[in-house]
């Protein structure tokens, strides 16, 4: 939710009302500028731009926010921007950011909410860090491979601000020595790789001077096209993250051949390409692989460090400007180092985008999670603004109504972008079990249908000599028994006879005996029968 | 891989779709049609495999599918071998078949995990059609004919080797009637070839590549002629019922000679009406050897397609290839009908074998049951000493297995067994220590066996055959990865619609991998085409241009082992096409012009100057002569041919390197187009002076006296003409 701008008292009240509804306003006229220390670093592809405030409140009434400007030629190239309060305790706390508009101005402004109010007469020092993607432009834009990468810079002199300067000054810094032209307002010192420029005093609010640097940069202009974070979350313990990078070498694009033997031979040789860079992965990270769609790549590294597990990522060939690739890198994760739950509530904590390479700048990010079966509730909480996709379903094995994902896109983003993000869900534990029935039941019902196939007979004809030979084999098994258990009596009777040697006691000898010789002949007795049926059996299986 | 290709497009488009395919990124710029020149089993099995799997929330890749594919196969080979020899001779024997087609090196060598190809399911059904053949002549019945006619069927749709089948159960049967076994058996060996041949035939029909061939092609004509024998002879047992002797032995001899001087007629007729396509142009139709090596250069080229050497038989066979004539002899000495089969099946699969190494796959299964067979024939001799008094001799139980399982009537005449009394005269005298010894000895082979067969597989069949490994001197591998570097640098980088040229043995991989149109690939349909590719590489630069620039290609690709010594180059398989080349345009090339005088090949100076200026030369050692790979070495020594190379000032005109690999192993040019042609040697016309006079069309300047400069002239309907006025 927006909130209202506070407004000068110059300001109508009709045009306050306009003003209030689109969110446009005019900054406070009595914070200054007092000094301003300009810092933009332009040895990486990006344009990093620091400026160190001593922002002063020459009013009565004390100041609540602050206004931030970017002049309209970086805005829309604009990654990332930070305010900072240096505080005297030395420690440096964020400031909140709101963007807004200012009447009659282009450009994008952004208020800056003070944590404790600025009064009268008071100062404060604030650090606003701002980085841009896609400002240098390489010039020429098509070079050979022997050519260094050259590229041009363009910006301001001056510090864009709503409110007026006392002092400022800027400094530059390059990536190499050789710079070709470079404006020079106020005879700028320039030494090594710094180009110094003021100090500048008492600039008007809202002033601009162009300043246009030409200079070597072979620094890798890698930039991420696209990147697909798909992060997979399961209960039973693990967290499986795989980003799908497609880079460009954003630089000046090769014109003419390749020639690979200047490349090997010649250490100056397409110095602006891209061999291979590191990318940083949790200290966590396992199984990790790195693939495209035609198998492994084998030129990578892996090496395992305390807090972090580095990688170096080498694409199948280099990359020359104009060149992409196109890669896919996984690995594991221990949930409970990211998963945390409090009965049926789960919390899920990760970084929203993680580290591909130094200075990296991503296009485009979709960020893909896939919750459990069954997880419901969703919310993210998400450190800065992304765009929510509506949720999709993802069904992998063993799954029967999917799995629910949370999908979110976000367009231009950089280091800084490297935050935690959390994802609150509920799920019923009683789910889990879900999968493991499904198996346990898949099998029983598959050995139940064996179980019931093998017993029924589902043949058309019927075979008699089929029918006879299992008669027959049943009785003789009857028979084997019938065997077995007049040789168990055998046995007793042995054993009668022993006890009857040792104790003489013929009475229970005769009484014994009688027993088994009864058991005995009713048992040869159906051993008979049986045999004789047997023998019918035989003489119908001989007749088929 | 291009199997895999078209699977993923069975999968993602459906079954039909797949069969109207027409594939535009083949063949430019003719394209191919994928669903009537392919035996789609393979595609078809992988993706009905993929959809039930899929179909119960197992959710795997296609991919996977593809590649565990053939292990699964290969297991259900081993299953049907095991069947196929219990029916053969015994259960042990069938174990131990089973058991060495598990992993004799000529089998795995197509069954490794992610080898997707025809010939690894091809190999199972081909057990299977013959386990089930061998069980429907048994037993007459028609279930199991109809059973060997559905994975004939499946045989028909996997590999064009199903030929081999057709031939060879009308050879059985034939072989039969000659041993006049067939009288006793009329019945039933009556309706199983004939149920099998109608049936077999229409459904072999129904696979779109195959067609009308089964009635047109000589290949399949062994197979119509054995069956309207069958019937012929049928005819004759019918009326020798009927007829008293000496009526019949006319009738006989009558009839014989009609229907020979009708059948032999037709064929002539039809050979010379070409209803027949005689000699149609297929790598599997086996008896054409000879005409191929001499008359398509292309066939011969293949390696998979020269003759077998006795290293490839003992490599992929060892032992089992001494042993396997033991085991044919035994069946040939206890014959009874299956086992005449067998003895068939043996002896022209090992002829195939000897003409092509690829067709050591089609050997590999009965090589393993025949071994099997004499293996457990000498372990049950020499083994089983004391069990030998209870249990019957091998030979009995199968015959009582026949028996049971046949239930049958006909047996019975059959059954007069002379050789149990040899049997048991050849036991007596055997001594428990000859007995252990030759015991020892055969498990002794046993073990050499499989010692050699995990040798051969994790030597010469596991290592994928786009990534090279080599090892150095401490041991750690060194992956060259450079196919799959430069496919990929192709798919990334290059336009989608690029065409790229490159020897056809690459087609599919740049298919598959890089996903770019090729103009010719493994499937060797279109021999012109391909000689069309070879002349552009054999050609000079501007001839080649001329080539390129009709094909409309827009890179280059070719493959050079002169740096780390890998010998699978461009530059050996140059020769084939020159060959080829030259067997379509014998005016532009001519084999001997690469030859030195003294008919050497060499890439040195002493090369003559045709190859040291051809493309494929040009290409391969562009840059190569400033390059020193050694210290002992000159600049521009290639390590393949060992030869310093003769030409080490190459420069392009139409051409220009467009990316080579790490090592050198793929170099990839780009053809330039027409726009940044060589500048002209003379001054460029110079056409924008302003003339002296203004010309005008008369049609004009006749209705006008005279013109005013810079006058706008205003027609009506039309914009003002301001060329005039510039």
């Amino acid at each position: 939710i927006m909130q209202r701008p506070a407004l000068g008292w110059s300001v109508p009240g009709f045009l306050l009302l306009v003003a209030g509804l689109c969110g446009a306003e005019a900054p406070d006229a009595s914070l200054v500028n007092e000094e301003v220390k300009r810092t933009v670093d332009l040895s990486s592809h990006l344009a990093k731009i620091t400026a160190e405030i001593l922002l002063a409140n020459q009013g009565a009434s004390p100041a609540h926010s602050f206004v931030v400007a970017l002049e309209p030629e970086l805005a829309g190239h604009l990654a990332f921007v930070g305010v900072t309060v240096k505080g005297e305790e030395e420690e440096d706390s964020a400031l909140e950011l709101q963007e807004t508009t200012v009447r009659g101005q282009s450009g994008r402004f952004f208020r800056a909410q003070l944590p404790s109010a600025l009064a009268g007469g008071a100062r404060l020092r604030v650090a606003v860090e701002t980085v841009f993607t896609h400002v240098l432009r390489p010039f020429p834009t098509r070079i050979t491979q022997a050519e260094r990468q050259l590229v041009v810079f363009e910006g301001s002199h001056y510090l864009y601000s709503p409110y007026a300067t006392r002092a400022q000054s800027t400094r530059v810094r390059l990536a190499s020595k050789t710079v070709e032209s470079y404006t020079k307002l106020g005879s700028p010192s320039r030494s090594e790789e710094v180009i110094e420029y003021g100090p500048f005093r008492d600039v008007a609010p809202y002033s601009q001077d162009a300043m246009k640097i030409h200079y070597e940069n072979n620094s890798p202009f890698l930039t991420i096209s696209s990147l697909t974070r798909t992060i997979e979350v399961s209960h039973w313990g693990n967290i499986a993250v795989e980003e799908t990078v497609d880079l460009r070498h954003t630089g000046a694009t090769l014109r003419g051949p390749f020639s690979r033997y200047d490349y090997q031979r010649q250490s100056d040789s397409g110095v602006s390409s891209i061999k291979s860079f590191k990318t940083i992965l949790p200290a966590a990270a396992q199984d990790v692989y790195y693939r495209d769609e035609i198998g492994n790549i084998s030129t990578s590294h892996l090496l395992v460090l305390e807090d972090s597990v580095e990688m170096e990522i080498r694409p199948r060939f280099p990359l020359f400007g104009g060149w992409k690739t196109h890669y896919i890198i996984g690995y594991n994760l221990p949930s409970y180092e990211y998963l945390y739950t409090l009965g049926d509530q789960y919390a899920l904590k990760m970084r929203l985008v993680d580290h591909v390479f130094d200075d990296q700048v991503m296009d485009s990010l979709t960020l893909k999670i896939i919750l459990p079966e069954g997880a419901r509730n969703i919310h993210v909480d998400t450190p800065y603004p992304i765009d929510r996709i509506p949720d999709q379903l993802h069904y992998t094995y063993l799954d029967t109504f999917g799995r629910p994902v949370v999908v979110a896109t976000k367009t231009n983003l950089v280091e800084q972008h490297i935050q935690d993000m959390v994802v609150h869900y509920t799920f019923n534990k009683i789910l889990m079990l879900q999968e493991p029935l499904l198996v346990v039941g898949a099998f029983y019902i598959l050995f139940f249908t064996v179980i019931v196939y093998v017993r029924l007979d589902f043949s058309i004809t019927k075979d008699p000599a089929a029918e006879v030979r299992m008669k027959v084999a049943s009785i003789t098994e009857q028979v084997l028994t019938l065997v077995n258990r007049r040789l168990g009596l055998y046995r007793h009777f042995d054993e009668a006879v022993n006890k009857y040697k040792q104790s003489r006691d013929s009475g229970a000898l005769n009484s014994g005996r009688k027993t088994l010789e009864a058991e005995h002949r009713a048992l040869t007795n159906e051993i008979a029968s049986l045999q004789a049926r047997l023998k019918a059996e035989g003489s119908d299986l001989a007749d088929k | 891989r291009f199997n895999y290709r078209s699977t993923h497009h069975l999968t993602t488009n459906g079954f039909y779709e797949f069969l109207n395919w027409f594939d535009e990124r083949a063949w430019y710029p003719l394209g191919r049609i994928v669903g009537g020149t392919v035996y789609p089993g393979l595609m078809v099995t992988a993706g009905l495999i993929h959809y039930v799997l899929n179909l119960l929330h197992i959710t795997v890749h296609i991919r996977d599918v593809c590649v565990f594919l053939a292990p699964v196969f290969s297991g259900l080979t081993s299953i049907s071998t095991f069947l196929l020899t219990r029916e053969l001779w015994n259960q042990g024997a069938g174990l131990l078949a089973a058991c060495f087609i598990a992993i004799v090196p000529g089998y795995i060598s197509r069954s490794v995990a992610g080898s997707f190809d025809n010939e690894g399911i091809a190999i199972f059904a081909l057990q299977f059609t013959y386990y089930l053949w061998v069980k429907s002549v048994k037993t007459g019945s028609v279930f199991w004919t109809i059973g060997c006619c559905l994975s004939y069927f499946y045989m028909v749709s996997a590999w064009g080797g199903y030929v081999f089948i057709i031939n060879l159960i009308p050879l059985h049967v034939f072989v039969l009637l000659l041993m006049q076994r067939y009288s006793r058996r009329v019945y039933i060996a009556q309706t199983a070839y004939s149920t099998f041949y109608i049936v077999g035939l229409v459904l072999s029909m129904q696979i779109p590549f195959v067609g009308f061939q089964p009635i047109r092609t000589s290949e399949h004509m062994a197979a119509a002629g054995v069956f309207a024998l069958l019937q012929a002879y049928a005819f004759l047992q019918y009326l020798k019922d009927r007829l008293t002797k000496q009526e019949f032995q006319t009738l006989f001899f009558l009839g014989v000679s009609l229907a020979a001087g009708a059948v032999f007629l037709t064929v002539i007729y039809l050979t010379y009406t070409a209803f027949i396509v005689r000699w149609a142009v297929s790598f599997y139709s086996f008896s054409w050897d000879r005409y191929a090596k001499i008359h398509i250069p292309i066939i011969a080229s293949v390696s998979e397609h020269q003759p077998t050497t006795w290293v490839s038989f003992f490599f992929d066979l060892h032992i089992l290839v001494c042993t396997f004539p033991a085991g044919l002899w035994f069946c040939i000495k206890n014959i009874n009908d299956e086992r005449v089969f067998v003895a068939l099946y043996a002896i022209s699969a090992v002829y195939f074998a000897g003409v092509m190494v690829r067709l050591m796959l089609t050997l590999t299964p009965v090589v393993c049951m025949l071994s099997a067979v004499a293996f457990s024939n000498v372990f049950e001799h020499y083994l089983g000493d004391d069990l030998k008094r209870e249990s019957p001799p091998a030979e009995d139980s199968s015959d009582e297995d026949d028996k049971r399982s046949a239930g049958n009537l006909y047996d019975k005449a059959g059954k007069v067994r002379k050789h149990v009394s040899e049997q048991e005269k050849a036991e007596e005298g055997l001594g428990p220590n000859i007995k252990s010894i030759v015991t020892m000895l055969m498990l002794m082979l046993l073990m050499m066996f499989a010692v050699h067969c995990t040798w051969v597989t994790s030597n010469a069949y596991s290592s994928p055959s786009v990534v090279l490994a080599s090892y150095n001197h401490d041991g750690t591998r060194n992956i060259l990865d450079d196919f799959r570097e430069a496919y990929y640098w192709l798919r990334q980088n290059t336009d989608e619609h690029a065409r790229v040229m490159s020897w056809w043995d690459y087609g599919y991989q740049i298919a598959g991998m890089a996903n770019r149109t090729t103009l010719v690939d493994n499937n060797t349909w279109n021999n012109s085409h391909i000689a069309l590719v070879g002349k552009a590489m054999s050609s000079n630069e501007s001839a080649a241009y001329g080539i390129m620039q009709s094909l409309d290609v827009d890179y280059v690709l070719i493959i050079f082992g002169g740096v780390i010594g890998y010998s699978g180059d461009d530059i050996n398989k140059f020769l084939w096409m020159v060959r080829i080349a030259e067997g379509e345009h014998p005016k532009d090339i001519r084999e001997s012009d690469y030859f030195t005088p003294q008919g050497e090949f060499r890439v040195d100076k002493a090369g003559s100057p045709t190859l040291l200026n051809c493309l494929m030369y040009k290409m391969s050692y562009y840059r190569f002569g400033e390059m020193q790979l050694d210290f002992r070495t000159p600049p521009g020594f290639d390590r393949t041919r060992n030869a310093e190379i003769g030409n080490k000032d190459i420069k392009f005109k139409h051409l220009e390197e467009a990316f080579t690999s790490e090592h050198w192993l793929v170099r990839i040019y780009k053809v330039k187009k027409m726009e940044n042609r060589e500048p002209l040697d003379h001054k460029p016309r110079v056409t924008n002076i302003f003339p002296k006079q203004k010309y005008l069309s008369k049609k004009i300047a006749k209705r006008k006296r005279g013109y005013i400069k810079n006058k706008l002239v205003l027609k009506k309907g039309k914009k003002l003409n301001k060329k005039a006025v510039q």
